[in-house]
């Protein structure tokens, strides 16, 4: 029962949190433009205005792949610790979540796959280019990181920083967390890594058929999908939280800093993006990798 | 079952299929069938038992000596069901291209041989078995004729270098203990020194090498795999290059302890760190080539070599998790990659071989049971939760981050986030984005083709959810080498480091699913559009007259071509350059011209004669 209110509880939060941050995000880049922006709550007015609207579909697997995409992201959520409360703990650990993270991508590339729009597979295409470029330096990061714990769980990893304080901080570490913040806009899909969606060049890749109930999924596994990000770069790195108030505040924290490179940054070409991944972030964390395997054999 | 009458009605089934398909195709057909359905289920009765048959004593001396343990079982059964899949798939898809007898013939004695190799329980008979797969494999892959026949003698002459290192490492084996029976081999190698048995490990590594595809051993295998008939390709894939692995982990486990292999050679070089770094080597290069193909045989054949990586990292790190790890991949791999080659060949069925992934598309329309089955099968090949490929992964990596090797770690995972970017290309070029014309009468694949691949994709959901049946079996063969077994349930792995619960995984991901299908439902109803009906921003682009699929990771391809080139099939070409321009220069002097060589007899006399009449040498 404590369980069943567990997952309701992290998984409704964290889709409100991810809103949240999406109004927020509209808002604090109009303030930075010097534009007025739409209010804060726009993103849940639009889910309810998508959700009644008749869509257009263009087969099973353009519905199947939606639903499997926001599936894949709201089960990442209960594996991810929420300060404290962790429904899923206990059943593979981060290499779990890792391979959890992909279902989301996927079911949307298998979706817009099918809907044979040409913008939608080129926005694909860049897409996993992109994931490709950034999960170099990201593997290298969660393995230093798990190489230094000695343990493959988020929760584990989550108790010893509380004790010993930020992995950001600590000596051995600080490597492979500045790899990180290098590459959190590229996992998170913000400028100057935007070239998925560029509703300028291709409108909007992946979401150029989506219209409807459609929309309003993607806008949710969207909203998912920056808590994910977020939250897994405040638990690994930013001690997570001992309850829910402060993991919130550190996450609002972590939004920030990446709001305001949004905000001012103009857009990668997909091979730009590539090439800046695998140079410097990826130099840092294999750097980071070695000084933690050195310092722990 | 006895062992001796298992094998006999195995060979006797394959001659007895060829020779009544010179009677009745159809008898042939189901013959075919009822001989590997009788072959699984001898093989199923055995299960979990442990004995030894001597066949025969007389041959040069030399007991043949056939052996049953659960670890030859697991192998055994694979490969018999593999086989199973593969023979029902080619009935119609053989019948289309002529000498089917042939092929029948070919392809059992192929199976029943590695079924051969797998339950002999002497280095002989093993030989035996092992130079009667490699030849009928041969015959196989050079089926089409062509271009097959360029890609079965590429294949044949290593395989004849891989066998002749076998023979040097038997006689080696022999002169040293005396003896060819497993057994005895393993009783007497405990006081060989480590520089003997390093020697003998690298003369098998040649041979176990070559047919496991292991880099720089592989170049045969992407020209066979994507020559060869489909049916035969789920085959050779699927199992046949696993006889590689099975030799390895007979030779390393069951002859040579792992104890001692672990701690074999200088603790920086020795033989099984090189076969980490080829196993790492193995899964990086391959994946990144995979990247470029764009046939798509060519391209699983790649993924295949990859994949093999997995299964020796796993293999030669030596730890019980990280064996059960590389032998649960052996199985999974066997399962998900006969399937997608079943895929493929029903895609080449339907619309009269074509491979070239850029020049379909959009058949999820016409075939959709190919589909399914064909993502599952990138599912497994990917590793997402609730396949099978999933839990023999994370087995691997977990036993390389605990051991703290974080290095072989990250080659492992980047090979499967590489695996991901090929994985998708293949679905969607083939299947997703717009239908040519040319395919809008297109029909949906035979029955007889959709029943293997709907069985095997069940397979890898199925091992996927429940890997503790798989792992059971794996437990016992661990137990038989003397390797303390993991500690498992029916959901997966309950390890004190760390554990994998497939329970949780899979109630949240369906639980979560129908959720948010009902939920989905709730909604206004959707109006479903054509292919061309869709949004282009005001320039939409004409049906039929763009393939927007065509260098679809362009960009990140021309980035790492430069660095990617295929030093190991250079080097080959190289030799085998060299050694034709040595055997012209040769031929210049045997001109087969009987003339000639009284002309050469008498120079040589002639050249004695001066000798001796000048220096007076004798």
């Amino acid at each position: 029962m404590v369980l069943v209110l567990q997952i309701l509880f992290v998984s409704i939060l964290a889709c409100l949190v991810g809103l949240f941050l999406i109004g927020l995000s509209r808002k604090v880049t109009a303030r930075i433009h010097w534009r007025y922006g739409p209010p804060l709550s726009q993103p849940f007015i639009d889910i309810v205005k998508w959700f009644s609207q008749t869509a257009v579909s263009h087969g099973k697997l353009f519905d199947a792949g939606m639903i499997f995409s926001l599936t894949g992201s709201v089960v990442v959520v209960l594996f991810l610790p929420f300060g404290g409360i962790c429904p899923l703990s206990g059943s593979g650990g981060l290499l779990v979540i890792l391979y959890l993270m992909l279902i989301a991508p996927l079911g949307i590339a298998l979706s817009a796959g099918e809907s044979a729009n040409p913008h939608a597979s080129i926005g694909v295409s860049r897409k996993m280019q992109l994931a490709f470029g950034y999960e170099l330096s990201l593997l290298m990061i969660l393995l230093s990181l798990m190489t230094y714990y000695r343990t493959v769980s988020i929760v584990d990893i989550v108790e010893t920083q509380i004790q010993a304080g930020w992995s950001l901080v600590q000596l051995p570490l600080v490597v492979s967390g500045l790899a990180y913040l290098l590459i959190m806009p590229a996992i998170m899909g913000i400028r100057p890594f935007e070239m998925i969606q560029a509703p300028q060049e291709i409108s909007s890749g992946p979401m150029a058929e989506y219209g409807g109930k459609f929309l309003a999924f993607a806008t949710l596994q969207h909203a998912f999908n920056i808590y994910i990000g977020l939250s897994l770069f405040v638990n690994l790195f930013m001690g997570g939280g001992s309850n829910a108030g402060y993991f919130l505040i550190k996450l609002l924290l972590a939004f920030m800093v990446f709001q305001v490179v949004h905000a001012v940054w103009p857009r990668f070409r997909i091979e730009q993006a590539v090439r800046y991944l695998w140079r410097w972030p990826a130099l840092l964390a294999f750097i980071g990798l070695i000084i933690v395997w050195v310092t722990t054999s | 079952m006895k062992l001796e009458i298992l094998l006999a009605v195995f060979f006797g089934g394959s001659l007895l299929t060829y020779l009544l398909g010179k009677i009745s195709k159809r008898a042939r057909d189901i013959l075919a069938v009822l001989v590997l359905l009788f072959a699984t289920a001898g093989i199923t009765s055995l299960y979990g038992k442990s004995s030894t048959a001597t066949l025969y004593t007389g041959f040069l001396d030399f007991p043949m000596v056939l052996s049953i343990h659960p670890f030859a079982w697991i192998f055994a059964l694979t490969i018999a069901v593999v086989g199973l899949c593969a023979v029902i798939f080619s009935w119609l898809y053989i019948r289309k291209k002529g000498r089917t007898d042939f092929f029948y013939f070919m392809m059992l004695l192929v199976i029943f041989s590695m079924i051969g190799i797998v339950l002999s329980g002497d280095f002989l008979s093993f030989y035996i078995f092992w130079e009667m797969m490699s030849w009928s494999t041969f015959l196989l892959i050079s089926y089409n004729r062509g271009k097959a026949i360029a890609a079965g003698m590429k294949y044949i002459v290593m395989s004849v270098a891989g066998s002749l290192a076998m023979l040097v490492g038997m006689i080696s084996l022999y002169t040293q203990t005396g003896t060819l029976v497993f057994e005895g081999i393993s009783g007497s190698l405990n006081s060989a020194s480590s520089g003997y048995l390093q020697f003998i490990l690298i003369l098998f590594f040649v041979a176990f090498g070559i047919k496991n595809a292991i880099w720089p051993l592989h170049v045969w295998l992407p020209p066979a795999h994507s020559e060869a008939p489909s049916p035969f390709s789920a085959v050779l894939s699927g199992v046949l290059i696993k006889i590689g692995t099975f030799g390895f982990i007979l030779l390393i486990y069951g002859i040579i302890q792992v104890q001692v292999f672990v701690n074999l050679g200088h603790a920086l070089f020795n033989v099984r760190n090189l076969l980490l770094l080829l196993g790492a080597v193995t899964i990086l290069i391959p994946t990144f080539i995979a990247l470029f193909q764009d046939d798509a045989k060519r391209l699983l054949a790649w993924s295949t070599v990859a994949q093999a990586g997995y299964i020796i990292l796993g293999i030669a790190y030596g730890t019980s998790e990280s064996l059960s790890g590389g032998t649960l991949h052996f199985f999974n791999h066997a399962l998900f990659k006969s399937l997608l080659f079943m895929v493929v060949g029903a895609v080449e069925f339907r619309t009269n071989g074509v491979r070239d992934l850029n020049s379909l598309g959009g058949l999820i329309k016409k075939m959709p049971v190919t589909f399914v089955a064909g993502l599952i099968g990138v599912c497994g090949l990917i590793g997402v939760p609730l396949t099978n490929g999933f839990v023999s992964k994370w087995l691997i990596y977990h036993t390389l981050i605990v051991n703290h090797s974080p290095f072989l770690a990250f080659v492992a995972l980047l090979g499967t986030w590489g695996t991901i970017l090929y994985s998708y290309k293949l679905i969607h070029h083939i299947f997703l984005g717009q239908l040519p014309r040319k395919y809008e009468k297109l029909q949906a694949a035979p029955v007889s083709m959709k029943v293997p691949m709907i069985f095997l994709s069940l397979t890898v959901f199925v091992f996927g959810v429940l890997p503790g049946l798989p792992l059971h079996v794996i437990n016992l063969s661990e137990l038989g080498f003397g390797m303390e077994p993991l500690a498992i349930n029916m959901w997966g792995v309950v390890t004190g480091s760390g554990s994998i619960q497939m329970l949780n995984i899979a109630t949240a991901l369906i639980l979560g699913g129908i959720v948010l299908w009902l939920f989905f439902r709730m909604g206004p109803k959707n109006t479903r559009a054509d292919q061309m009906d869709n949004y282009a921003a005001g320039a939409p682009v004409p049906a039929d007259r763009y393939q927007y699929s065509v260098k679809f990771y362009d960009p990140l391809t021309r980035m790492i071509a430069p660095y990617l080139k295929d030093i190991a099939d250079n080097f080959y070409s190289a030799l085998a350059r060299g050694i034709r321009n040595a055997g012209n220069g040769i031929r210049r002097i045997y001109t087969g011209d009987v003339g000639n060589y009284a002309l050469y007899i008498i120079l040589f006399l002639a050249i004695l004669i001066f000798i001796q009449l000048y220096w007076k040498v004798w």
